[in-house]
């Protein structure tokens, strides 16, 4: 929210610099505050090169159709000559005027200078040139004054901006008072009692006004006026509008707007004719009711909505938006004036479904006090009778009875324990009286502007807390127990990335999210907020794809990518997510599966390679081992030759054997011995050694195929696996006695079961 | 006698030649001494000590002892002599090879593949380290969690904000993408009595459209502490050892008050910019101070969600971006830089 400085002024004295205000503000508040500074710019005097104007003299200039040659009384010795463009005032009005040297707002400096073939020193200003309207038709004309009157004098030319970020639990200060009170409270000010002060009634004419739903609209505050002028607000309120961010639209809506911006309390204007019922009624909407609501789009109502309505239909959505044609016109001079109370969850609700947030609903979903409705009606009362000349002739507040202050049980030495500084009790009380809380014995009153949000003990000590936060000291909690390990898969993790890493890997992060359409996942966003982030995945491997093309693409070489994360499979309640790694790197079947067991070996474990089967895969270039795939990508997924993997966390982590245990290797040699076998082109390398190593037992060390053979003496169809055996006991020296009986089983093993034929 | 042992040898056709063991071992010297190379020292080694050679003939055919020794003492100093000049001559051809070797040592070496680990997993592990030293476990929750846990569990008031669909990814209307770690907070609580200090490190969403500053999916660590006496000023305390451990341990750190629904009172932590050291400049948007996450100490209602006396435990809880972390240590001016799995980006780090 946007606080001008000059507004808050009305309020509190401000004498400390600014800077150090949005300082305390942003530790002690938790608003963060950004100072701003808006309209002339006070720099090297230049605000003083703004002066009150009169002018002598206009008449058309010479040369130039459009252009007025005026002669303007600047309390100088003798009148300046300054062309201007606009035609809505003549000789005698009285005007801002910028001298020669000034600095306009939006940069620009004047300098004395020709006009089709006329001098013109100065500029006659405009309400948008110096940030006061929004109105650049016409220069700004102004009340009779003295000419050579410093503008800043009359006009709040310079002023600086709040922009205070404001915290769900604080909509007290979605307000300019609030704000100031606040303040007052920071820095022990006085503060001055809240704007508004009920005029004389003009008349005593009765109001209807019933409420059907008291827990959604425990308030209504109504105020009927007459002969009310609707016309552009004054300088001064729409430069106050302005500053804070509001555009200005009309006297009764511009004070509505002021009121809210002032108290915090949202307001609305009616055009009372046109409620043809005469009353105001407050209830749910009907099934199938519709409003058009003065956006312009027709809205569509549930019967949870809460109304306003004139007894026979409804005029207003509650707290959200108003009805387009019960909306403030030109011609509108009968207003009633709406200061209601609306209870945060349902209008939440109702803006939620219709997703429709104003600047009201954006209030009443944080929570208004209730007491705030008669202060903002007094306000906007007050405005209506003075700047827009109407009739205050007649009033209801129809609510079920305010609420009560909080009442809190506080332990002063609860603030001491929760904080770790002590606060003496009476310091403690003190600050709670400077932030509205009155004690009473063991308890505190909340004021009313805080009730929502101070309710418990410890909302009191947050109070204090945020009073001495930069006293608190850095201390460290005193420990009983310690928990500093990783775990065994945070360690296994770790060593997963580094060996990928070593063997020449970037990792990369991809979005969890994928285009609709690019992966089947049984979980998906209704609502996305862009097609590209739709499906939760269920494979990380077409991610990595993208990514590689996109290096392909930007000319990058020995592409090798891995990523860890999630993948999110069907499940019962929530989605089954696993946590995989993916990989993919140039080059075939081999570079990949000779990536994947180098992970294993590094995760001290043994992978065991069967036939897998994956569309994304090469048909025949595809393995599976117990926690996922690795293979050759099918080429149609990415042009060239690329291995790819994905395997599942957990099931890679439970075949490690870490800790590894030692085994004797080192006091009795290996026995080296190959075998070469010819067997069927399909029997599988992987299975003959299976059978090998079942067939030898435990002294069998190593079983590992060396060579492939295939020759004309082979025989189609047939194939020559070298194996290359090593025997070692870690008892005995193994002789050639000892291995060959073992050898014999394996060649009689795969003889049985392969029909291998041994070649050597 | 001669000094010099002589001795006869029978030839294979039958002949006798006498040997003269002076005149051989001198000529074997000479030929040694003027042996160029190893294989020349070679050479010479067979013509004298060979098997056909005069003088391993004789020593075959010797009889008496005094001309074997005599012989014998021949052969080892012609041996010693070979081996001297074998040795010699290796070494200076050794020399001259590896002068000859010699390379453009500016030259690059081979071409090894070198992996890079995303900035993202550095922090992550200097984060679990820096916890790790403070006797924190770490743990790696779910990421899609019902609406219990994400926020009716935590605290979340029925109309704050992130309950929207325009903040918050739904997947219907019991199941979000969570969008902050703090759901592990309630998974700790209810796995475990206290005491309870954790970190908490994983991907959060939030309906962020994607620009240079925020990223839909981004990753949070987010710390807990449950035990007697906890303090605010404990928080304090542990929050600068993080923030220094993370970014150099001459920073400053602040707080700011501020409001979270789990935790109350709630702070903010700053860190002094570390481009400008705090005098202000564009990074910090000329304040001074860079915002961190956010902290605070458990909200009672959070403890009695998961069936703990406030009374008797209290304890703080904190968040922070791990992307922003990575972004300010690296100085990565835009955060799709983290996701877009660029090799000229990932191999820098």
């Amino acid at each position: 929210m946007l606080i001008p400085v000059s507004w808050l002024r009305d309020y509190v004295a401000l004498e400390m610099p600014l800077a150090e205000l949005g300082e305390r503000l942003s530790v002690a508040t938790g608003v963060v505050a950004a100072i701003e500074a808006r309209g002339v710019s006070d720099e090297g005097g230049n605000l003083d090169l703004f002066r009150v104007g009169k002018v002598l003299e206009a008449v058309k200039h010479p040369n130039a159709d459009r252009l007025q040659l005026c002669k303007v009384d600047l309390g100088e010795a003798e009148a300046r000559q300054i062309v201007c463009g606009a035609w809505n005032f003549g000789a005698g009005a009285t005007v801002g005027v910028a001298l020669p040297g000034a600095v306009l707002p939006n940069g620009l400096e004047l300098d004395e200078r020709m006009v089709r073939g006329e001098s013109s020193n100065g500029m006659i200003l405009s309400e948008e040139e110096v940030q006061l309207g929004s109105d650049h038709a016409g220069i700004m004309v102004l009340p009779e004054l003295v000419p050579g009157t410093p503008l800043a004098d009359v006009l709040p030319l310079a002023d600086h901006v709040l922009d205070v970020e404001v915290t769900g639990n604080r909509p007290d200060l979605l307000s300019i008072y609030g704000v100031a009170r606040e303040i007052a409270a920071l820095y022990e000010l006085e503060l001055a009692p809240p704007p508004g002060i009920d005029p004389a009634r003009a008349d005593e004419e009765s109001l209807s006004i019933a409420i059907d739903d008291l827990a959604g609209c425990p308030r209504y505050v109504g105020c009927l006026f007459r002969e009310v002028t609707v016309a552009p607000s004054p300088v001064w309120l729409r430069a106050r509008l302005l500053a804070a961010g509001m555009r200005p639209i009309s006297n009764v809506v511009d004070i509505t707007n002021y009121a809210m911006l002032a108290l915090g309390s949202p307001l609305h204007a009616f055009d009372w004719s046109t409620l043809r019922g005469g009353r105001i009624v407050v209830r749910r909407a009907e099934a199938g009711e519709t409003l058009r609501t003065l956006d312009g789009v027709d809205r569509r109502l549930d019967p949870s909505d809460l109304m306003i309505t004139d007894g026979e239909r409804s005029v207003a959505l509650a707290a959200i938006m108003g009805g387009e044609e019960t909306e403030i016109g030109e011609a509108t001079t009968d207003v009633l004036l709406e200061a209601a109370n609306f209870e945060p969850f349902g209008i939440f609700r109702t803006s939620e479904r219709l997703r429709l947030r104003t600047e009201g609903s954006n209030r009443w979903e944080k929570g208004v006090d209730p007491h705030l409705a008669g202060q903002a009606a007094k306000l906007a009362t007050q405005l209506l009778v003075e700047v827009a000349g109407a009739r205050w002739v007649g009033e209801a507040d129809v609510h079920a009875g305010l609420p009560e202050r909080p009442s809190i049980v506080y332990r002063p030495e609860r603030a001491d324990a929760a904080i770790g500084l002590p606060t003496p009790p009476a310091e403690q009380y003190g600050l709670l009286a400077r932030l509205g809380f009155d004690r009473d014995g063991e308890r505190v009153l909340a004021p009313t502007w805080r009730a929502r949000d101070v309710t418990r003990e410890i909302d009191v000590v947050e109070e204090v807390a945020r009073f001495r936060l930069d006293d608190v000291p850095f201390t460290l909690p005193t420990r009983r127990a310690m928990f500093g390990t990783l775990s065994r898969a945070q360690q296994l993790r770790r060593r997963l990335e580094d060996a990928l890493v070593g063997l020449g890997f970037s990792e990369t992060y991809t979005p969890s999210l994928r285009p609709a359409g690019t992966d089947s996942g049984p979980w998906s966003l209704p609502e996305p907020i862009s097609v590209e982030l739709t499906v939760l995945r269920t494979s990380l491997l077409p991610s990595l794809v993208e990514a590689a093309r996109r290096n392909v693409d930007a000319g990058a070489e020995r592409i090798a990518l891995f990523e860890i994360a999630r993948v999110y499979l069907a499940g019962d309640d929530l989605p089954d997510e696993h946590v995989r790694v993916a990989g993919i790197v140039e080059g075939g079947f081999g570079r990949a599966k000779g990536v994947v067991e180098a992970v294993y070996r590094a995760l001290k474990a043994e992978p065991s390679f069967e036939r897998g089967e994956d569309e994304r895969f090469h048909p025949g270039k595809t393995a599976r081992t117990a926690a996922g795939l690795v293979g050759e990508l099918h080429p149609a997924a990415l042009e060239g030759t690329w291995g790819a993997f994905e395997l599942d966390l957990e099931l890679l982590f439970a075949v490690s054997q870490e800790p590894v245990t030692f085994e004797d290797v080192v006091s009795f040699p290996l026995v080296r011995q190959d075998i070469a076998v010819a067997v069927a082109e399909e029997v599988e390398a992987g299975a003959l050694v299976a059978a090998v190593r079942e067939a030898a037992g435990p002294e069998l060390r190593e079983a590992r195929v060396f060579d492939v053979y295939r020759g004309e003496q082979l025989g189609s169809g047939i194939k020559s696996v070298a194996i290359r055996l090593a025997f070692q006991s870690p008892e005995r020296t193994l002789t050639d006695d000892d291995v060959a009986p073992l050898r014999e089983r394996i060649v009689a093993t795969l003889a049985e079961r392969f029909g291998a034929e041994l070649r050597a | 006698m001669a000094s010099y042992g002589l001795g006869s040898l029978t030839r294979a056709d039958g002949t006798v030649a006498r040997v003269d063991a002076q005149t051989l071992e001198s000529q074997a010297l000479s030929a040694i001494e003027a042996a160029a190379t190893v294989d020349e020292v070679e050479e010479a080694r067979v013509r004298f000590l060979g098997r056909k050679a005069e003088l391993p003939q004789a020593l075959r055919a010797v009889r008496d002892r005094e001309t074997g020794m005599t012989l014998n003492a021949v052969r080892r100093r012609i041996e010693e002599s070979a081996d001297t000049r074998e040795e010699e001559l290796g070494r200076a051809e050794l020399d001259r090879r590896l002068r000859e070797e010699r390379v453009d040592v500016t030259l690059p070496g081979d071409e090894l593949p070198v992996g890079h680990l995303h900035p993202i997993t550095q922090v992550r592990r200097m984060v679990e380290d820096a916890f790790l030293g403070l006797g924190y476990e770490i743990r790696d929750d779910r990421e899609v969690e019902t609406v219990a846990y994400n926020f009716d569990k935590l605290a979340f008031e029925p109309t704050h904000a992130a309950r929207s669909p325009r903040d918050t990814f739904f997947l219907d209307e019991t199941r979000v993408l969570r969008t902050e770690t703090s759901a592990s907070q309630i998974h700790q609580l209810e796995e475990r009595e206290p005491p309870v200090y954790m970190v908490s490190i994983g991907r959060v969403y939030r309906r962020d459209a994607i620009t240079a500053t925020r990223y839909p999916i981004f990753h949070q660590f987010e710390g807990l502490a449950v035990d007697r006496g906890i303090t605010l000023a404990d928080l304090k305390g542990t929050l600068r050892h993080v923030m220094r451990a993370l970014y150099g341990p001459e920073r400053a750190v602040r707080f700011r008050t501020h409001y979270f629904p789990f935790t109350e009172p709630s702070i903010e932590p700053d860190v002094s910019c570390g481009v400008c050291g705090g005098v202000g400049c564009r990074t910090c948007k000329y304040s001074g101070w860079i915002e961190m996450g956010g902290a605070g100490m458990v909200d009672p209602r959070v403890f009695e969600n998961v069936g703990l006396d406030p009374e008797l435990w209290s304890g703080f809880a904190f968040g922070c971006g791990l992307e922003r972390t990575a972004q300010l240590r690296h100085d990565i001016p835009d955060i799709r830089a983290l996701w877009e799995g660029d090799l000229r980006v990932l191999r820098q780090f």
